[in-house]
């Protein structure tokens, strides 16, 4: 589902192969943006999201993806761990 | 401790760099890149006060918090024009904060203004995006909208009384890791 907002592109997909219909990312959504139809999450109203990213931290099956959000800084990594993270992976 | 190991501790805080009164420092030193470790010495000193003023004041952290910051903000936007009109004074708020507190006036799609009225009340939404208060609870495992997020609500609504000369009040809607909805009520 695609939506368009100030300009921008923004698209939200939920893997249908990984979404079990658990309705936490509706729940969750202030804005609601998602709708559960026939135990899929699916993103009716993907122009109102505000690209918190809430929805990501919560779903269980890591099944969403946004793509044209701002992402905002995380200097809250270590960069060092990341580093050390990314050899050992 | 033996002596040499002093003396090598020493060594380290010794330089032949020459300061002269009259230097204005034009560059930040050392590089950005180099103050990762300072920054989480902050972050994490910043999480341990206020986890120690929840533990003493309890509720009472979030109005000592939110003072602080209505005061910093009414302290740094004395010095910005005034600005009667509140989307003007957040665009320009938003411009001096980015960064630090990167924000946006949003709204949903359905709404024709970023002015909204409901039940009664005059708003407008803002979408904080970058934000160091996030970070730094973020960094220690801390839940965010706790008294370090009233130090930001304090320091918007005491910039937007300062330059607008209204009373405003901000409130939480939701908070995410990438970004937080925010209320800000005019009055
Ligand atoms: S939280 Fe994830 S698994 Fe649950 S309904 Fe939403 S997309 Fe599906
Ligand atoms: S990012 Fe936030 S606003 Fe957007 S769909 Fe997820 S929970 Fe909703």
């Amino acid at each position: 589902m695609i939506s368009r907002r100030y300009g921008s592109v923004i698209e939200i997909r939920v893997d249908d192969n990984a979404c079990n219909g658990c309705g936490l990312c509706v729940k969750d959504c202030p804005m609601h943006v998602y709708e559960l139809r026939e135990s899929l999450s699916v993103p009716i109203h993907p122009e109102n999201c505000m690209g918190c990213l809430s929805c990501h931290e919560i779903c269980p099956a890591q099944a969403l993806e946004h793509k044209g959000i701002y992402p905002s800084r995380r200097h809250y990594i270590d960069i060092r761990v990341c580093e050390m993270l990314n050899r050992v992976i | 401790m033996t002596d040499g190991t002093i003396e090598k501790m020493k060594g380290a805080f010794s330089t032949d760099l020459v300061y002269r009164s009259e230097d204005v420092p034009l560059t930040c030193i050392p590089h950005p890149e180099e103050l990762e470790d300072t920054l989480h010495g902050l972050m994490k000193l910043n999480g341990l006060i206020i986890r120690s003023l929840e533990e003493v004041a309890g509720r009472g952290a979030n109005a000592v918090t939110y003072r602080a910051g209505r005061k910093y903000g009414h302290e740094v936007a004395k010095y910005f024009e005034k600005i009667e009109n509140i989307e003007e004074a957040l665009k320009e708020l938003s411009d001096i904060l980015r960064g630090q507190f990167t924000f946006e006036i949003w709204k949903p799609a359905d709404k024709t203004s970023y002015i909204i009225q409901e039940n009664g009340s005059t708003f407008i939404y803002l979408v904080f995006h970058d934000c160091i208060v996030r970070q730094t609870l973020r960094r220690n495992g801390q839940a965010q909208g706790g008294p370090l997020c009233q130090t930001l609500y304090g320091y918007v609504v005491g910039a937007i009384e300062e330059i607008t000369g209204k009373k405003a009040k901000l409130e939480i809607v939701h908070t995410g890791p990438n970004a937080c909805l925010k209320k800000l009520i005019i009055q």
